[in-house]
């Protein structure tokens, strides 16, 4: 999958773009407006990511230019502006998805598969992590085929994790996901922390194998941890 | 031209003085003039009548049948009007039977009028041949057993003479009046209006260094001195707010700086030991946790600088705050069972309110969050929904600390912690409460502490709709 980034801000690109290919992106990187609607224009890329402020051209202006010239690639847009009218006007533009900066690395993460698979990943009917298995039809979770009794937020988590298994989802995305609170003002930190917790208690307490795993300063993911 | 608009208040108050004042006097002058000639007018046909009488015992028939009128009755006139008479004798056919020497031959008042004359005395103004105006008075009369007409006039000249005296001397006499009216009329606007003069001069010198000045109020009942008090209440409420400013702007940097120097020093500390791949990663992320703080912060002042430029419109729907406070109790029970908490929630499910039901949610939720937050393991918090006075009011009471009583003021303003210590770990910036008040008050509603025995009482409110409200036709 080869990603273009359009950033001017250096150090921001340079992460994005080592981010990137730490999750087995091809990515390049333009610095201006004019360089990233010209490697558009000649190169294919499975997505973009461009920011809008940019010296020269800014990302409205080159996002609204390419659509007119058919270009059908999704479009994920970065701004430092957050106000309404802002995102409907990037959306009008013809942009897919809009993060405001600063943004959590995983959340880019997440958007990015999102838009690649164009909508939602759906977490299969079933799904396992290493002894892990989660029955969605059913509701039902099992560990080393014992059943786990799991409230309905607890579940809710558990499945959202599995959905993103093997990276990292942020206390952000999962206000926003699970608990729907879409002020991003709401203090719901340690409630997440609480529920993780509880989660955790019941998954993973009896178990030599730790699955649902906190990253400090990022969220939590679910995974098997390679031994060194 | 200059336009008036453009002249300075005293000399346009001058000039409305001069111009109000000319009017009055010049109407004076007319009414004068009128009474005047009324008066003179009414005196000569008074005269005219009586005349009329004693020309009637000083006409004759001579025996040659020629009528005479004799004059010369008396040596020394009354009145020099006498001497002044004009006598023309008619017949009633129009035919002149007398005409005294002071008409020297010219008509007087022409042909007979219809009724002129009868029942008593008729009175007109008329011209003679010459232009010269006359009182005309006439009567029947009869003579020797004949039918005459008797008309008598005196000259109308001194009458206008006398007017136009009168007008000269007025007119000569009113810009005089004038110009002494503009001169004291100028000194008294100047001298009314120094004290404007002197607070402009005043608050001319009032900048943002020096708000603390205020203008001198020397008589608060006068219209400047309500000006006074007025510009010096703007003052307060600017000073007001410039303070609130500056302490906003010095405990918001506060805030920024915290963050700040925690990722500043952890980030030195971290690269100037050799560490661990795992311990660089824990270094990491605790920068990274003070970067989300500091998101978090940003983003609530960005929400209160928003809602501060009045950016903010709610969106006004009819709810149930039992149901939200149930909502928010559901998301925060799991910290509540955690420090083994118990929250009751009761109330009437019937009160309905109406306001934005997200930013009442985000108060409820600021506080409940806070009661939690600082009730000890342990404690009971109660949430209760009433209706009380048209408003649907939310009580939220801990078992906690409680607020101290000269704190409860300060409460609800920006970055205020009461103990800033305390609050620090548990993560808070002290924005909840102010973000809290703002999210109710743009709404209509309030949010207030209230004494209690124990602990904090909040007491949330927003205008109740009542459910057996008649609706409206």
């Amino acid at each position: 999958m080869r990603i273009l980034v359009v950033e001017d801000e250096q150090k921001l690109a340079s992460a994005l773009k080592d981010g990137l290919e730490a999750d087995d992106y091809t990515v390049s990187v333009a610095r201006t407006g004019e360089e990233g609607f010209y490697l558009l224009c000649k190169q294919p890329f499975d997505l973009a990511i461009l920011d809008v402020m940019l010296p020269g051209r800014d990302g409205f202006e080159i996002l609204s230019t390419l659509r007119q010239q058919g270009l059908r690639i999704p479009i994920l847009l970065l701004t430092a502006k957050d106000r309404i009218e802002d995102r409907v006007e990037g959306l009008d533009y013809g942009a897919d998805d809009y993060l405001v900066k600063p943004f959590a690395f995983p959340e880019l993460l997440a958007r990015i598969r999102a838009l690649l698979r164009r909508g939602n990943p759906q977490a299969a009917p079933k799904a396992r992590v290493a002894d892990l298995e989660i029955d969605a039809a059913n509701h039902i979770v099992t560990r080393a085929g014992q059943r786990i009794e799991l409230t309905a937020r607890e579940y809710d988590l558990l499945e959202y994790l599995f959905r993103h298994q093997g990276r990292v989802v942020s206390r952000e995305m999962i206000a926003r996901d699970i608990w729907k609170e879409v002020a991003r003002q709401t203090p719901l930190d340690n409630v997440i922390d609480v529920h993780v917790a509880h989660l955790r208690r019941k998954v993973d307490d009896q178990f030599a194998t730790k699955l649902v795993h906190t990253v400090r300063g990022l969220g939590f993911v679910l995974r098997e941890e390679k031994k060194p | 031209m200059i336009e008036l608009r453009f002249l300075p208040l005293r000399a346009r108050l001058t000039l409305w003085y001069m111009l109000v004042l000319g009017a009055v006097v010049a109407l004076y002058i007319a009414g004068t003039a009128f009474v005047l000639y009324w008066q003179l007018s009414h005196q000569l046909s008074r005269f005219a009548i009586q005349d009329v009488e004693t020309v009637e015992g000083l006409l004759s028939f001579t025996p040659d049948g020629h009528l005479n009128l004799n004059e010369n009755y008396h040596n020394h006139p009354q009145s020099r009007l006498v001497l002044e008479r004009m006598v023309e004798v008619l017949s009633p056919s129009g035919t002149v039977l007398y005409r005294n020497e002071r008409l020297d031959g010219r008509a007087l008042g022409g042909a007979i009028l219809p009724k002129e004359g009868v029942n008593g005395y008729s009175e007109r103004s008329t011209l003679l041949s010459d232009g010269t105006r006359v009182l005309l008075v006439s009567r029947r009369h009869i003579l020797a057993g004949r039918p005459i007409i008797i008309r008598l006039a005196y000259n109308q000249k001194p009458i206008w003479s006398r007017i136009e005296e009168l007008l000269t001397a007025s007119f000569i006499a009113l810009p005089v009046v004038l110009a002494m009216a503009g001169f004291a009329g100028y000194h008294l606007a100047r001298r009314s209006l120094a004290p404007l003069e002197e607070i402009t001069s005043r608050a001319e010198q009032i900048t943002a260094d020096n708000l603390r000045q205020r203008l001198p109020v020397e008589n608060p009942r006068d219209e400047v001195g309500h000006l006074a008090r007025v510009f010096n209440s703007v003052l307060d409420r600017l000073e007001e707010s410039f303070e609130r400013l500056k302490r906003f702007t010095s405990d918001a940097s506060h805030e920024l700086r915290t963050p700040l120097s925690a990722i500043r020093s952890v980030g030195e500390v971290g690269l100037q030991k050799s560490e661990t791949p795992a311990e660089y990663q824990d270094t990491i992320g605790s920068m990274l946790e003070e970067v989300n703080r500091l998101t978090r912060l940003v983003e609530n002042l960005l929400e209160i600088s928003r809602a501060d430029a009045g950016q903010i419109r709610p969106g006004l729907t009819v709810f149930s705050p039992l149901d939200v406070v149930r909502e928010v109790g559901a998301v925060l029970d799991v910290l509540v069972e955690e420090k083994a908490l118990q929250l009751r929630l009761s109330g009437d499910a019937d009160v309905t309110v109406k306001g934005d039901r997200l930013l009442f949610r985000q108060a409820v939720m600021n506080v409940l969050h806070n009661a939690v937050k600082y009730t000890p393991a342990g404690g009971t918090i109660s949430v209760g929904v009433t209706e009380h006075l048209g408003f649907g009011v939310v009580h939220i009471a801990d078992t906690g600390p409680g607020i101290p009583r000269e704190h409860r003021g300060k409460v609800f303003d920006r970055f205020y912690r009461i103990d800033a210590a305390r609050a620090r770990d548990t993560g808070g910036a002290g924005l909840g409460l102010s973000i809290a008040k703002w999210a109710l008050q743009v709404q209509g509603g309030e949010i207030k502490v209230e004494d209690s025995v124990e602990g904090t009482a909040f007491r949330i409110q927003l205008p109740a709709v009542s459910a057996f409200q008649p609706k409206m036709t």
